[in-house]
């Protein structure tokens, strides 16, 4: 009996993976097509949408059809600097601090450097870019080259104002050029780890017998937790990959962060999800 | 309404539950119930009576928990920042929840029957008095109890949470128990209030609200999130089998990045012994450098040192908060 329900839940995983892969494949070919077909196709397979991973809510303005594949570059790069600028335009109301949670095994720099550009680009003060493995923050020059170059290419002369700061517990060196918009890379070290120390801070304080342990309060373990970031909590964390999970992803900052789960590490699809769950009514536009 | 429901699952559900537990299991599932509101203005009813709805189906959920073999529910009660609702909002639901918590009580045999051990968590001091009696009593009542166990945070917020664990390590450091370079995560984790719980696996929201909303953030850092846009009240037996399903799809890299970062923090750990240890040496020693073996000896002994301390140390703690529910009991009974 407990052989059949092991091949029962076996097949039901199958079957999961193979919506899975009609969701992905049907999204391609339907970009473009009005709603209700992608609503009817929906519908037609058995599992629910959020299973499939497809973000829930698509109230969107319009999709533009992805015009990514024309030959020449110049033309493409026009062409993407120019929705780059229409994105901007279509988006009502920017999170200041948005966070970008990669969960995937081995993601592109090429990928993330794009995605911090379209930030920047549409007017998000501050980007942080996480990786639970703590890779980017590893391979920061790597990640700042891309970002350079991707920047160079999409903005032209325009990205000289560009300000890419490698968040560090002290010890490396900042790479701080201007003001906005800032670039923070972040690994499992500003997390829990950071919060201890601030707690170690506190308690050899205490030991000196600087303050009492009933001194120590909410806003003071804030105070200390931001002040070597300084920047705003993220209102909003997009989470790109198979995990849904945090992953250790600043966990004191992420008490109001709303979350949007992205498959893929397009900008068409961050635009996409962003638009949709930044349009009036949207969830993310609602206070506590 | 009770808190403990009776019956089996139907031919269907009795299937698909089998054939979920087939696949990896969540040990301990935390809720943010929420939708209680909306619920109440979508069937035109009075808030109250939703929040009524509400605790109905949560005790609906812990019969579903019980037949999926998910020994351990956490729930979000009432946050700290409900507070700033309205005067009226606010003494309902400490009315509902003084109601329930003295059903609890008449319930204690029924309780016992399941093994139905109760925890609440949280600054449980911002309370009415007579409520934090009430609690005492049902935590202490259920205390022996560990068949499952129900965490119910009420007047919580995770970051008062983490303050109040940094609290308590620095008392332990004023008292002389530890001293500051011990403090650690695994330290830090053991001052929470959920000291007694592992970290849930699951976490699900409803009403499609995509916030934890200061909800175990220290706990749920390596936790699968299920965001589900059913309002609570109107929760089935089948979303939670949706959610169990997105944990199995996501367990094995949820696994893998715990691990990791168990092994992250071990590392650390030593490191952080090792530098203390060569510390103290060279403050005891006589000006030479110390050997290999000399070097490791004071390791061991540094680490034996520090994990007697901390036990110690964990030890009153639990004094300290057994005899914070005590007290109160006591008061309960000669009032």
């Amino acid at each position: 009996m407990a052989l059949l329900y092991g091949l029962l839940w076996r097949l039901l995983l199958l079957l999961v993976h193979i919506n899975r892969a009609l969701v992905v494949w049907l999204r391609v070919r339907l970009r473009g097509w009005k709603r209700r077909v992608w609503e009817r196709a929906m519908a037609g397979l058995l599992l629910p949408v959020a299973l499939a991973g497809f973000p829930d809510h698509q109230k969107t303005t319009n999709q533009n059809p992805d015009a990514n594949t024309s030959p020449g570059t110049v033309k493409r790069l026009a062409c993407r600097r120019s929705r780059l600028l229409s994105d901007g335009r279509s988006l009502e109301k920017l999170p200041v601090h948005i966070g970008l949670l990669v969960t995937e095994e081995e993601p592109s720099y090429t990928d993330i450097a794009n995605l911090v550009v379209w930030c920047m680009a549409v007017g998000i003060s501050y980007v942080s870019v996480y990786d639970n493995h703590g890779m980017f923050r590893k391979n920061n020059s790597r990640l700042l080259e891309e970002i350079v170059r991707q920047q160079q290419d999409l903005l032209g002369g325009d990205g000289s104002k560009c300000n890419v700061e490698f968040l560090s517990n002290g010890a490396d060196k900042h790479h701080v050029i201007s003001c906005r918009p800032t670039v923070k890379v972040l690994s499992p070290e500003d997390g829990k780890q950071s919060i201890v120390q601030a707690a170690r801070q506190l308690c050899r304080s205490v030991e000196n017998k600087e303050k009492g342990s009933k001194d120590i309060s909410v806003s003071m373990l804030d105070v200390l937790l931001r002040e070597s970031r300084n920047v705003p909590d993220p209102e909003l964390v997009v989470k790109f990959g198979p995990v849904d999970s945090t992953l250790g992803f600043l966990p004191w900052h992420i008490r109001l962060t709303e979350f949007i789960y992205c498959r893929d590490l397009l900008t068409e699809t961050l635009g996409f999800s962003l638009s949709a769950w930044l349009s009036p009514g949207g969830y993310w536009t609602k206070v506590e | 309404m009770s808190w403990i429901r009776e019956g089996e699952l139907n031919l269907l559900e009795r299937i698909s539950a089998n054939i979920l537990k087939a696949g990896p299991m969540p040990k301990h599932v935390a809720f943010i119930m929420d939708g209680n509101r909306r619920f109440a203005q979508k069937k035109n009813m009075e808030r109250q009576e939703g929040h009524m709805q509400g605790f109905n189906k949560l005790a609906e959920t812990l019969r579903w928990c019980k037949h999926l073999n998910i020994r351990e529910v956490t729930v979000y009660a009432f946050s700290i920042e409900n507070f700033k609702r309205s005067k009226d909002e606010v003494d309902g639901l400490m009315e509902l929840a003084r109601q329930k918590f003295e059903k609890l009580l008449e319930e204690r045999e029924n309780l016992e029957k399941h093994g139905v051990c109760i925890r609440v968590l949280g600054d449980l001091n911002m309370l009415p008095l007579d409520l934090q009696q009430l609690i005492a009593k049902a935590v202490l009542g259920t205390k022996a109890h560990n068949k499952c166990f129900l965490n119910v945070c009420f007047a919580y917020t995770s970051r008062y949470e983490i303050t109040n664990a940094v609290r308590e390590m620095a008392w332990g450091v004023e008292q002389g128990l530890i001293k500051a370079s011990d403090v650690s995560e695994p330290l830090l984790s053991a001052c929470l209030y959920s000291n007694k719980s592992p970290n849930p696996d699951l976490l699900i929201r409803t009403s499609g609200e995509v916030r934890l909303s200061d909800f175990l953030l220290w706990q749920t850092s390596h936790s699968c999130l299920v965001f589900q846009s059913v309002l609570w009240p109107e929760y089935s037996f089948w979303n939670l089998c949706e959610a169990i399903l997105q944990y199995q799809l996501n367990h094995a890299s949820i696994q893998k990045a715990r691990e990791l970062h168990r092994e992250h923090q071990a590392l650390q750990q030593l490191e952080a012994d090792r530098a203390c240890a060569a510390e103290h040496l060279q403050s005891h020693g006589n000006g030479k450098p110390a050997s290999g073996q000399r070097r490791r000896e004071a390791l061991l002994q540094y680490t034996a040192c520090r994990e007697e301390r901390i036990q110690d140390f964990l030890e009153a703690l639990k004094r300290k908060r057994d005899s914070f529910f005590n007290d109160l009991w006591s008061a309960g009974v000669s009032a």
